[in-house]
């Protein structure tokens, strides 16, 4: 089974800041790591692998080349073939256009699923696997919690989708899109010292649109259809709040003002 | 005059509605024309709202099939040449509206919360990097314009009603997905925490003792709610997460025991009338939005509260 895991590496959000004046996020200061969900995706096929040795696991991202570390700690685990799609023309591409650029490469490899994260920590958006499902002209879920391992082979895959109310089970014929979420709990394995130590800076693939043949207008800004063109800072109406103690007056203020409120 | 695409809330349908609250703020009231899409069997809420209501016959398309779905809008676009497509972000509706964009190479902005004009620009505003920040986004080429709404951050005020048309849509489904639903489980939470109007919201500091939060949410009439923090650790289910990766709320009374009230907390935060909260820190973020702050270990303010309750009602 072939199985190809679309990842992004994001900066961890907790650890940027916004320059409101300015309008620039100092992102590129900001940790990078693996996007969670993306991880769970990627978890869950190494979990594959290590049941099936002829599984075959490819991780797939685009970004741009300072995240080539990144990239290579995951050949690190037991990913068979590593590929980062980077090139300054594709900086500043929304998502319509991030789907193409990635359609254009998986098109041309040999899979039997993609999974894919559900959400990104930085937009947020979870456009990108279904325009990427809808590119290469396939079936998509987001909001994978689990992937029945018995029944996930290269014709079809059971799995469970939460959303409000339910737990839906799902069968979806192959190839398709999974996209998983952090609620899956997969979790990626470590990497051992041999393998830390290992050099795999040969091993990473890079492909630059010299492959992949856009033209300029198609891809970044210029093929986007989308622009962010402002960011505001979230600011809240302080009240003006009445600190008690955790002790009978305190206690009395609270149930006081419940009552008052009609809360009781 | 404009038109303007609504597909249903799949969810509550009736909420459908808040959506033309977008495209007031767009186009300005009266001057647009509205088309809700509906696969519900029940459109009574909706009418006198929409001018038209296009209601797809029955056995067309399942109800969780995207690709299905965007066949049936991709055509009425098609017919109607709409200028902007409106999609709640329900878990079908963020399946939907980036594959819809896809096939009409148009730009999509998702979980939208506001929209500003500014001249004869319209700035879609959206909550980015959880919340952290808000991003003012510009649609350019040809459109239609498209957006996926965050749920419950519109709200509209219905004015005089319409003479709403119904009409049917019919035409066979070209390309639905290959997928099946197998089986449907009920979830442990059956009460949504968007519908109640009293919140008991615990955070990292009653992780050990967050079941406590149960007896004062039943003594007070009201339902549970949790942040990201315990959510990840697996103490509270995603349903009842409040945030930005989680839902928005607008109750009337928030009690907010043990959290701190980060940024992606605070975004789920949308019209509280009264917070209390209750924190070891007085100067946890959350506490400056707070109407009361109680200095103190929640579980023992539980304890107290609970006994003065009993005590009350007896």
């Amino acid at each position: 089974m072939k199985i190809i895991c679309v990842v992004k590496i994001v900066p961890d959000v907790d650890s940027i800041v916004c320059d409101v004046e300015n309008n620039i996020l100092t992102g590129n200061a900001a940790r990078m790591m693996l996007n969670p969900d993306d991880a769970c995706a990627l978890a869950f096929a190494l979990g594959v692998k290590a049941g099936d040795p002829d599984c075959f696991v490819e991780v797939v991202s685009m970004g741009p080349m300072s995240v080539r570390p990144h990239m290579e700690d995951l050949l690190r685990l037991a990913v068979d073939r590593g590929t980062l799609i980077s090139d300054p023309m594709f900086e500043g591409s929304d998502t319509l256009v991030t789907s193409a650029v990635l359609g254009r490469y998986i098109a041309t490899r040999p899979f039997d699923c993609l999974l894919t994260g559900s959400h990104s920590l930085d937009g947020g958006t979870a456009h990108v696997p279904v325009q990427l499902a809808e590119t290469l002209g396939l079936d998509q879920m987001l909001g994978i919690i689990r992937i029945d391992p018995h029944q996930f082979d290269s014709t079809r895959a059971v799995f469970e989708v939460e959303d409000e109310k339910t737990v839906t089970t799902y069968e979806m014929e192959m190839p398709c899109v999974l996209s998983v979420t952090r609620q899956s709990g997969y979790k990626l394995p470590y990497v051992s010292l041999s393998d830390m130590r290992r050099d795999v800076s040969d091993e990473l693939v890079i492909i630059t649109n010299q492959d992949l043949g856009f033209s300029e207008t198609e891809v970044g800004p210029t093929g986007s259809r989308t622009k962010v063109v402002n960011r505001y800072p979230k600011t809240y109406a302080k009240k003006d709040r009445h600190i008690v103690g955790n002790d009978e007056e305190g206690i009395s203020y609270v149930f006081n003002f419940l009552k008052q409120k009609g809360f009781l | 005059m404009k038109k303007t695409c609504i597909f249903q809330d799949t969810e509550k349908t009736e909420n459908t509605t808040d959506l033309l609250e977008v495209a007031e703020r767009i186009y300005g009231q009266g001057q647009f024309e509205s088309h809700a899409v509906l696969l519900a069997d029940s459109f009574d809420p909706l009418m006198g709202s929409f001018h038209h209501i296009i209601r797809v016959a029955k056995g067309l398309v399942d109800c969780y099939d995207p690709q299905g779905i965007c066949d049936i809008l991709e055509n009425l676009h098609k017919k109607n040449r709409f200028d902007s497509i409106l999609i709640p972000g329900t878990s079908l509706g963020e399946m939907i509206a980036p594959r819809l964009a896809k096939r009409l190479q148009t730009g999509l902005v998702a979980g939208v919360t506001d929209i500003k004009r500014a001249g004869d620009h319209t700035e879609i505003i959206r909550p980015a990097f959880s919340g952290k920040i808000l991003e003012g986004v510009l649609h350019t080429g040809n459109g239609p314009v498209m957006m996926s709404i965050r749920p419950n951050a519109f709200e509209y005020k219905p004015g005089d009603p319409l003479q709403t048309v119904v009409s049917a849509y019919t035409e066979p489904v070209s390309s639905p997905s290959a997928v099946t639903r197998l089986h449907v489980k009920e979830n442990r939470q059956t009460c949504d925490i968007r519908d109640s109007e009293v919140l008991i919201a615990g955070g990292g500091g009653v992780k050990e003792s967050f079941s406590e939060l149960y007896r004062l949410a039943d003594a007070l009439k009201g339902t549970v709610a949790a942040s990201r923090k315990l959510v990840d650790q697996g103490i509270a289910p995603r349903s009842i997460q409040v945030g930005q990766s989680g839902k928005t709320v607008s109750p009337k009374l928030y009690m907010a025991l043990g959290i701190h009230g980060s940024m992606q907390h605070m975004a789920g935060l949308r019209h509280i009338a009264s917070l209390i909260s209750i924190n070891t820190a007085v100067n946890a973020p959350i506490c400056s939005l707070s109407d009361i702050v109680v200095h103190g270990d929640a579980r023992e303010f539980i304890d107290r509260l609970m006994k003065k309750i009993a005590l009350y009602r007896s």
